[in-house]
């Protein structure tokens, strides 16, 4: 299967595989980027993750295809927004498929598991422990990098990695502390409880000077090393969410109503405070469409369009940051290829990834797309996965962040040999 | 000899010490039962068990059905009814009814139920653990619903997981360890959750050479693609089994015996029917080859194969020491003495996993009653939660936000995504940013701003409240009471109770 970058070449706005043109979206993000490196200035990963198994076939529209048209007949997309002659983004996604054409996007097409499990559970689960079918490691493959890179260095407050909600998304979860936060703020909260966890340093100074405490940790009895330790943690608590909040202080318009937007308005003060934010992890839930998924309008291309406008606003938002940033989507599974009885899809095998940003090699659709035919699908049903998630999980942090994920046995039982997508420029 | 003493010993100290005589160490016992017994006492708790006797009402805690709990039962009946139906009732009443081409009326009547039937649950586990007179018995149970966990997010858990908690949960707390998990291996809210419902005996050799030749053919005859579609074996649950219930994470099991208990147990689902629901043996889809587990050779086959090897785990002495640890952690601190963990490993043993005389031997333990032990441990969300409305006599009109802000804690009551539950050790729970949400709750609980939950006058009209004396009383520190008392130098008693609430020593136990 052929899928050119004809139109992108035909309006002549944007960039082949990597290479920007002078005067493009591209050239300027490449040009911040490089300044950004040469100023010691961390990349930042935002990964988000649609939950629930994201219908890949009505986001990245094979639309040339009439098997797609014959085994959909009531949620094709008949009015695709087209970047070449055999796909086209859905039309919801206007500011996404600006973006590709512009050569700051990407598609990553038949992503997925190398586990057929078709159960969101244990896929969600496999996926974000970065581990198919096995338990052996209980952190998420972005804490295990945070773990892994962790210099023990002597500042205090480190905000290397957030997520800007309630809890973390497994993914983060481990060893690592990572502040989980709905929003910044809370500063009255902090301000109230703070004097209970001993944070005016005229009490530190006190303590030092000999006071009552400056006991023996060895002495401590269970219970007070026990409230030592929540006292740190609060502590903690306050300095990381005061050193965000400082950061946080700059507005950011244009972003859609909503946990998504918000979320990521959070984040993009954050990148443009320049503290250091390496990663940023959100959950996005609801792409569980079994019934009435609708088509061009609808359920799902309501959750289309506000990804795409929250990413655009994020984009416009950060500007020249969005050079040294990079967003990577993902989602547990695709869908069946065919509609099921309800005008919505069942859960499948492969699924679909957008990368987004500077690093990106956008314009261009990567993966291994092998059509629609039957004997191209598993069980004759399901999209065949052809990029194991875990390439695209090393080759985002070796050229993101130079980390090489084998030299780390990073992967439970499983090499990624650098087998090269070609998704993310190469420093 | 050391048995003997042991049990002479505590027929000593189940005497009730008169009132009168109480000294200081006997009221911080009497806290520390009543954090670890119970989610925490209310106001006037710890002088009402000492007045009864630390010991009296640990026996009486021990025997939950010596506690009348007639006039509470009837309030919980009417707050969550599918907590008393039978698993085909529920489905009558509350499983979704899933019709092709149904209309949008039939879609929202679906949701409307499957969210009543799931907060029914949600709202009783919390209600229960707040006001239940049988304490112990609600902190035990809260230890097997993280034991044996299920979520009711997963398709249909959700209107399973009532009958899943009264049944397995409930009914065998206070019974046989292995009743309890020969109740939840059969139970079809577990069989569902874990997938052993899904579970089939692998194509034979013929059956997958005749998939094989058909590949991707069009013109598939039914019967091969029936073949097809059978998934055969699912491990899933198999390997939860012996890793979460029983033996402990890899520990004397192989992947070759994830196997062979899978297929040990192909055959077992569930019937999900209106008319009749529960568990099904499929002889249809059970695998009848022979099979080794643990390098022997199984007898038999079918049903009662699997129940002999379920049993066979209960009363393995490896799943022995599993429980065993893990409830001295509950009840007694992160790292229990390995003493600890032997001797009652024992009675484990001697008793065949007889649970009430297991917690008795906890809880009359020379490591329980060692003040060490006290304030050593970190509440966990729910526990915080519980025992804040405890402390406050905090009227509970309406669960809903309560809950929201427990799942924003991390701990959403039935909805743990793993099957592994919710941790109950600080190193799970102790991250930047836990805090500050109990922060949050304890501001907002006490200036009675937590929507559904009400706070009285007698709670925070005055310093000398029984709530604020109460927590006044507690070991505080010297920060922490310089905390409290600038804050209600300018924010009067609500600040000051929340910040007795957020403080640390409120987040021990």
């Amino acid at each position: 299967m052929q899928y050119t970058r004809r139109d992108v070449l035909k309006t002549g706005t944007a960039a082949m595989a990597g290479l920007a043109l002078p005067g493009s979206v591209a050239f300027a993000q490449a040009q911040a980027a490089a300044k950004a490196a040469a100023a010691g200035v961390k990349p930042t990963l935002v990964v988000i993750y649609l939950r629930g198994g994201a219908d890949p076939l009505n986001a990245i529209v094979p639309h040339g295809d009439e098997r797609y048209h014959k085994v959909r007949p009531t949620i094709a997309i008949k009015n695709a927004r087209k970047v070449n002659d055999y796909f086209g983004f859905h039309p919801a996604m206007e500011e996404l498929a600006n973006m590709y054409s512009a050569g700051t996007l990407c598609p990553i097409m038949n992503t997925g598991s190398t586990h057929p499990t078709r159960s969101h559970f244990d896929a969600q689960d496999f996926m974000e422990r970065a581990a198919p079918g096995s338990r052996e490691v209980t952190e998420g493959w972005l804490n295990r990098y945070l773990t892994a890179t962790h210099v023990d260095a002597a500042k205090d407050v480190e905000l290397r990695a957030v997520a800007m909600q309630a809890t973390l998304p497994r993914s983060l979860r481990g060893e690592f502390p990572v502040l989980a936060m709905p929003d910044g703020g809370a500063g009255d909260v902090l301000d109230r409880f703070e004097a209970a966890y001993d944070c005016e340093s005229s009490r530190e100074a006190r303590r030092k000077n000999g006071g009552e405490a400056a006991k023996d940790a060895a002495l401590e009895t269970p219970a007070q090393a026990m409230r030592r330790r929540i006292a740190e943690s609060g502590r903690e608590s306050i300095a990381q969410l005061r050193e965000l909040n400082k950061a946080s202080s700059k507005g950011g318009k244009g972003y859609p109503k909503g946990r998504l937007g918000n979320q990521l308005r959070s984040v993009a003060r954050l990148i443009k405070a320049g503290k250091g934010l390496e990663i940023a992890a959100m959950d996005y839930d609801g792409w569980d469409h079994h019934a009435r998924q609708g088509g061009s309008s609808g359920t799902m291309s309501n959750m289309l369009s506000t990804l795409s406008k929250s990413l655009d606003a994020f984009a416009k938002d950060l500007g020249p940051a969005m050079g040294h940033t990079m967003v990577l989507t993902m989602s547990e599974f695709g869908r069946t290829v065919a509609e099921n009885g309800n005008q919505g899809t069942d859960h499948g095998r492969a699924g679909f990834m957008m990368a987004m940003g500077g690093p990106v090699v956008g314009g261009k659709i990567h993966g291994g797309w092998k059509g629609l035919e039957k004997n191209a699908l598993v069980d004759g049903r399901d999209l065949k996965v052809q990029v194991d998630f875990r390439n695209v999980f090393a080759e985002t942090l070796q050229t993101l962040f130079g980390f090489r994920a084998d030299e780390h046995d990073f992967f439970p039982d499983y090499k990624s040999n650098e087998k090269s997508l070609g998704f993310v420029k190469r420093a | 000899m050391r048995l003997r003493l042991a049990a002479g010993l505590l027929l000593l100290l189940s005497v009730p010490l008169s009132a009168g005589a109480q000294t200081s160490d006997e009221r911080a016992f009497a806290q520390h039962v009543l954090n670890r017994m119970a989610f925490g006492p209310r106001p006037g708790d710890v002088d009402r068990v000492l007045k009864q006797g630390v010991n009296a009402w640990i026996d009486q805690q021990l025997k939950p059905s010596s506690i009348d709990i007639e006039v509470f039962d009837d309030e919980i009946a009417k707050l969550a009814p599918s907590l008393y139906l039978s698993l085909a009732d529920t489905a009558k009443r509350y499983r979704p009814d899933y019709k092709k081409n149904e209309s949008r009326e039939q879609t929202k009547k679906r949701n409307q139920n499957r969210a009543a039937v799931q907060k029914q649950l949600r709202d009783a586990v919390l209600r229960r653990a707040i006001d239940s007179p049988r304490q112990f018995e609600e902190v035990m149970i809260n230890f097997w619903r993280n034991h044996f966990s299920i979520d009711q997010n997963k398709n249909d858990v959700a209107w399973m997981a009532p009958s899943f908690e009264a049944e397995v949960l409930r009914n065998h707390a206070f019974g046989k360890f292995e009743n309890m998990l020969i109740a939840s291996a059969r139970h079809p809210a577990m069989l569902v959750y874990l997938d052993n419902n899904i579970s089939q005996k692998p194509l034979t050799d013929q059956q997958q050479r005749l998939v094989d030749r058909y590949g991707e053919n069009e013109n598939v005859p039914r019967s091969v693609a029936a073949l097809g579609r059978e998934r055969g074996l699912n491990e899933n649950y198999a390997r939860e089994l012996m890793e979460l219930h029983t033996l402990g994470v890899d520990r004397r099991y192989r992947q070759r015996d994830v196997t062979a208990l899978a297929r040990v147990l192909t055959g077992w689902t569930a019937k999900l029917g209106r008319k009749e629901a529960g568990f099904r043996f499929r002889a249809d889809v059970h695998d009848t080859e022979p099979k080794s587990l643990f390098g022997t050779r199984l007898r038999g086959e079918g049903e009662r194969q699997g129940l002999e090897v379920v049993r066979g785990l209960a009363r393995h002495k490896l799943t022995a020491d599993f429980i065993t640890r893990k409830l001295c952690v509950y009840l007694v601190g992160d790292n229990p003495p390995e003493s600890l963990v032997k001797n009652v490993t024992r009675v484990f043993t001697r008793t065949k996993g007889d649970l009430p005389r297991v917690y008795k031997a906890i809880v009359t333990s020379k490591e329980f009653r060692d003040p060490a032990v006290r304030g050593a441990k970190f509440k966990t969300p729910f526990e915080f939660v519980v025992s804040a409305l405890r402390m406050t006599d905090a009227k509970m009109q309406s669960a809903d936000r309560t809950q929201k802000l427990l799942e924003e804690m991390g701990q959403p009551t039935y909805r743990c995504l793993d099957p592994d539950g919710f941790a109950d050790t600080a190193e799970a729970w102790l991250d930047p940013g836990v805090l500050v949400h109990r922060w949050r709750f304890a501001w907002d609980l006490a200036h009675r701003d937590l929507k559904g939950v009400k706070v009285t006058d007698a709670t925070v009209g005055s310093e000398t409240s029984a709530t604020l004396s109460t927590l006044a009383a507690l070991d505080l520190s010297q920060d922490t009471r310089e905390a409290v008392a600038e804050a209600a130098a300018s924010g009067g008693n609500s600040a000051r109770l929340a910040l007795l609430l957020g403080s640390p020593e409120f987040m021990q136990q």
